[in-house]
């Protein structure tokens, strides 16, 4: 790419500003997916307590920050040895509203996990997911403002996804069903029709879906 | 009257192209890079690299650090411009992008995940098939009109038989006890996935930055900043 900058000097007001929202569309697709990968690499490491710069957002009146805090430390795991969850991710879609203020993202993920949960040898785990997110500028900077991981696999390495499917390590652990409600909502299962959730945000998703706590566009395809 | 804008909003408007110029081309030669890695291409791999810079830099895994152009162009060649075997492949991929590019446009600091598949040949069998996982921090500099690699660092994440997972074989982890490289300085960072290995989130995420001072930002443990 070779672009004349000086253009910029011939623009009127009126083009002007309509290139510089442009350009700061851009800009935030480029933040967000460095906040994605930030967020990723906390989440591999699993130090609770341990001081990070916050990328939740924790200043808007939807997030309840105690809950928040209080889900960040509780251990599920006794050791940190052989524990990891590298969750690379993919497949980025990623709109940004018109006064680039709230974005939307869907991303694809293949990853692995070892999990040790009482110091036993850990177990090698495949997993596949999404992550859909919300995304709002806070303190100059984006942040999360929604959106968890969504399962589609996490099976025993050697078992592969057809015959296992582990459920979400939390404590006290979920029943198959609390784990089917949970993060394993729209996970694989071998003997059902895979649901088409998340759907990607669509350029038009902030005229159909203006409300920024409004999750529903992630879901259009689900039959009611 | 019509808005009237500022020569500074202009002036910031055109930095800010010129940043996402930057992005771009910067993952577009990363990737470029990456692929004549995995088809075995040493000197097309040495073309992305700042052999302009005489602090040119590449670490990997546990070999240690190759630093100066003739280290760099040395393991390059050896290692990658190997003759290719019968059987032999190598798939590392770019993912996760996490990329800074400096206010003053001159320098960048970049970080991919890489998920990755290989196969090992071996002598009267079958090659062995093999996963290698790793991370690449990676400092840019723009030298001769292009967005050229300065000092990177291949961080091994997992490297393990295909059949026996990243638990069960950790054999190919760590360097064999054989005499390191003459041209290779001590490593500055290597903590691959195993049973008894700790996460610690390195390499961290770059962060927005003026100007480039150092490459420490790939190994630090501060999260906080």
């Amino acid at each position: 790419m070779d672009i004349d900058l000086n253009v910029i000097d011939e623009l009127d007001a009126e083009e002007f500003t309509e290139m510089e929202c442009a350009v700061e569309k851009l800009l935030s697709v480029w933040e967000i997916k460095n906040l994605r990968g930030a967020a990723a690499i906390f989440h591999d490491d699993q130090h609770i307590g341990q001081k990070r710069r916050e990328l939740q957002a924790v200043k808007h009146p939807s997030v309840d920050v105690k809950g928040l805090m209080d889900f960040r430390r509780k251990a599920v795991v006794d050791n940190l040895e052989g524990n990891m969850l590298i969750h690379p991710l993919t497949t980025p879609v990623i709109e940004v509203n018109a006064d680039c203020t709230v974005a939307r993202g869907v991303w694809w993920s293949l990853g692995i996990e070892g999990l040790s949960k009482f110091r036993e040898e850990p177990m090698a785990i495949i997993s596949l997911g999404m992550v859909p997110g919300t995304h709002i500028k806070e303190d100059g900077e984006w942040r999360i403002l929604s959106g968890a991981w969504q399962r589609t696999t996490k099976n025993e390495y050697k078992k592969g996804w057809v015959r296992d499917m582990q459920p979400t390590n939390t404590r006290p652990p979920l029943t198959p069903e609390q784990d089917r409600n949970f993060l394993g909502k729209y996970a694989y299962m071998k003997d059902e029709v895979r649901k088409p959730s998340p759907e990607p945000p669509h350029k038009d998703t902030f005229d159909k879906f203006p409300e920024e706590t409004d999750n529903i566009w992630l879901y259009i395809n689900l039959k009611k | 009257m019509a808005e009237q804008i500022s020569q500074e909003r202009r002036e910031n408007l055109k930095s800010a192209i010129k940043r996402l110029e930057a992005y771009q081309e910067i993952q577009n030669n990363m990737g470029r890079c990456m692929a004549a890695f995995n088809f075995r291409q040493a000197d097309k791999v040495l073309d992305y690299f700042a052999l302009g810079q005489e602090d040119v830099s590449l670490e990997y895994a546990d070999e240690g650090v190759f630093k100066g152009i003739n280290a760099v162009e040395t393991i390059i060649k050896e290692v990658v411009g190997a003759e290719p075997k019968s059987g032999e492949m190598l798939d590392l991929q770019l993912t996760t992008p996490m990329i800074e590019v400096a206010e003053d446009i001159k320098t960048a600091k970049a970080l991919w995940w890489c998920p990755g598949a290989g196969a090992i040949p071996e002598e009267d069998k079958d090659p062995k098939a093999i996963w290698c996982w790793g991370m690449i921090a990676a400092d840019f500099i723009f030298e001769n009109n292009n967005w050229k690699i300065w000092h990177m660092h291949y961080f091994r994440f997992i490297k393990c038989d295909y059949d026996k997972g990243w638990v069960k074989d950790t054999s190919m982890l760590n360097r064999l006890n054989t005499p390191v490289h003459p041209l290779s300085s001590p490593s500055t960072y290597h903590n691959p996935y195993s049973p008894l290995s700790v996460r610690e989130g390195i390499p961290a995420c770059p962060r927005p930055y003026k100007t480039w001072t150092d490459s420490s930002w790939m190994t630090e443990k501060d999260k906080s900043r």
